[in-house]
């Protein structure tokens, strides 16, 4: 799982990709937080964060689409599965190199918060909650980007399908609302993943909210484990 | 060493492999030939671990690939048809990289140094894998597959794509690798089976068609054991000669070769060698021998009359890239040429047909 690890996240930051990534995103971080803090004189970090949060969700397939489909096309994927490595530390090494990317980008987007914290005293809670926040419901994308991507050769499949998973997750809250049954309704209220984040963003830690969202990402790293080895039943 | 028992593998209702079985001992290279879409790679895809079977076991060492995967996995060095090379790596980076993916205990330095000597890498060593040459990719896969020095050796048409003197080079090399560890390897190239292999596995269509030593299989299957030979002298007097020796069963005259000597066709009782009582007529007789030779099928006769029985089927399959360069530099034999021609021709005939429709 180390060697495949080391070796992705290599191949991220040898190649444009992983710069691409996290200079994108701190590039959007910075952007925004001139617009409200300057232009709005607002001093509302949190909703700065909230924002970002959706940039991120928009990278995190770029990160995450070529994480098992390249081995695919190229079939590299015979050099991992004839080594005496399991396929859930494939997975595993695989899911923790996108992870890292994403972990990488979401740090330095505390910049902000530093440079404030040499002029004033942001909320330091709030800012944590929000970083934790973003770092549990990314994690959790990631794991179901690495898993779409496992399903394709193609990247492009692969980007596309996790955007349009991250987007339908993020708007799960207002299908919710409007569905007429009672039941379903709480069903789907509960996959949300938008109300578990947003205790995050008030400051608060939320023990079963943290637990959701690492559950899902051991739930997708199993499933691309899984789907790593029926693919030798093909 | 390698045990394979009952193999069947089915892709949906394609049945690639059907009741494979056969046993390698430790030490030997063994040549696997086979038209293209015979199952040669599935084989080998299953014996790695790479593919699962749908029924039947490979044991490696004693070892099932079923309950010890991994295990067996150490044991076994994989290059497959296409080397699984990161281009946006270095051969260094890679080389390290397989080292800690195979958990390999040997001192890293040294055993990767080593290796590169090997296979003549060390002038890439510091080089991006995506900018190096076909013949070089494949040798960095050779390499790759000898890291943590597997006692099994698999190799997926290991010389595809490289240069003459670097095909010698690779024989010698698994030649060399065979003394201590045994060897699997796959090709088109019959001359290079012969060469390298100690014994022979012909697949085709799923089934296994020949298994034998390289250089008893040809005889054992040849139905007939003529001797053609050339001799210098009258040619109703050879002929009548030569009947009426012992053992003899036949005598016919292939014609005139070259001014006054003829090519003859003998055949012998099954069993009996007259090759020493040939010689002492015709030395009595004062009719010079110039040649003489069994008539034993060729490698290529021998694949051609295994595998011809569906040139449909491999037609169907996908074309063969590797009908390149070095196999026809390799088999002089006009033998191989027939059996190429017509499936790349279908083959083209298949894909017109295909764009038409659209």
């Amino acid at each position: 799982m180390k060697a495949i690890c080391k070796r992705e996240i290599r191949s991220y930051f040898s190649s444009p990709i992983g710069y691409v990534c996290v200079a994108a995103l701190l590039a959007l971080y910075g952007y925004y937080y001139y617009l409200v803090m300057m232009m709005g004189s607002s001093s509302y970090i949190s909703s700065v964060y909230g924002v970002m949060f959706s940039f991120s969700m928009m990278v995190i397939p770029i990160i995450t689409m070529r994480s098992m489909s390249d081995d695919q096309k190229n079939k590299t994927d015979q050099a991992l599965l004839t080594a005496p490595v399991g396929v859930l530390a494939i997975a595993a090494g695989k899911f923790l190199a996108s992870f890292f990317v994403f972990f990488v980008a979401s740090t330095l987007g505390l910049l902000p918060a530093a440079v404030m914290s040499f002029f004033s005293s942001p909320a330091w809670g709030e800012v944590i909650g929000n970083y934790l926040g973003t770092l549990l419901y990314g994690g959790a994308m990631v794991a179901i980007g690495v898993f779409i991507s496992s399903l394709t050769v193609s990247q492009i499949i692969a980007a596309i399908g996790t955007f349009a998973v991250s987007v339908f997750l993020m708007y799960i809250d207002m299908l919710a609302s409007n569905l007429s049954n009672a039941a379903l309704s709480k069903v789907v209220e509960w996959i949300s993943f938008n109300n578990r984040y947003t205790t995050f963003t008030q400051g608060m830690f939320s023990i079963s909210a943290a637990v959701f969202f690492l559950s899902v990402m051991a739930v997708f790293v199993f499933l691309t484990a899984r789907r790593l080895e029926s693919r030798r039943w093909g | 060493m390698v045990e394979v028992k009952n193999l069947t593998k089915r892709y949906g209702g394609n049945l690639a492999l059907d009741n494979v079985s056969f046993t390698i001992e430790e030490g030997t290279i063994v040549g696997f030939l086979g038209p293209n879409g015979a199952g040669k790679s599935t084989t080998m895809n299953i014996i790695t671990g790479y593919l699962s079977a749908t029924s039947g076991q490979v044991t490696v060492s004693g070892k099932s690939t079923l309950d010890d995967p991994n295990e067996v996995k150490k044991l076994i060095g994989y290059l497959p048809e296409q080397p699984p090379l990161y281009m946006d790596m270095t051969v260094k980076e890679y080389l390290n990289f397989m080292y800690e993916l195979k958990k390999v205990k040997l001192p890293r330095e040294q055993h990767i140094k080593e290796i590169c000597g090997l296979v003549r890498i060390e002038d890439v060593y510091g080089r991006l894998i995506g900018n190096l040459s076909k013949g070089y990719k494949q040798r960095v896969g050779i390499a790759q597959a000898l890291i943590g020095n597997p006692p099994v050796l698999i190799l997926d048409e290991p010389t595809v794509g490289l240069d003459p003197k670097q095909i010698i080079e690779i024989r010698t090399l698994i030649k060399s690798l065979g003394e201590n560890h045994t060897v699997i390897l796959s090709s088109h190239i019959l001359p290079e089976v012969q060469a390298v292999c100690e014994r022979i596995i012909v697949i085709n269509n799923g089934h296994l068609v020949a298994d034998g030593a390289t250089d008893t299989l040809a005889h054992d299957l040849s139905q007939d054991h003529r001797l053609i030979l050339r001799a210098e002298g009258d040619e109703t007097e050879m002929l009548s000669a030569i009947v009426q020796m012992e053992h003899v069963v036949e005598a016919t005259s292939l014609g005139e070769k070259e001014p006054g000597v003829f090519e003859l066709s003998v055949e012998a009782e099954p069993d009996y060698d007259l090759r020493r009582d040939l010689f002492h007529l015709l030395a009595e007789k004062g009719w010079p021998l110039l040649a003489m030779k069994n008539s034993d099928l060729t490698l290529e006769d021998l694949f051609l009359q295994l595998t011809s029985s569906d040139e449909s089927h491999a037609a169907e399959e996908e074309g063969s890239g590797e009908a390149g360069p070095e196999e026809a530099e390799e088999s002089p034999e006009p033998a191989e040429e027939p059996e190429e021609q017509p499936e790349e021709q279908e083959e083209e005939e298949r894909k017109s047909e295909s764009e038409s429709d659209l």
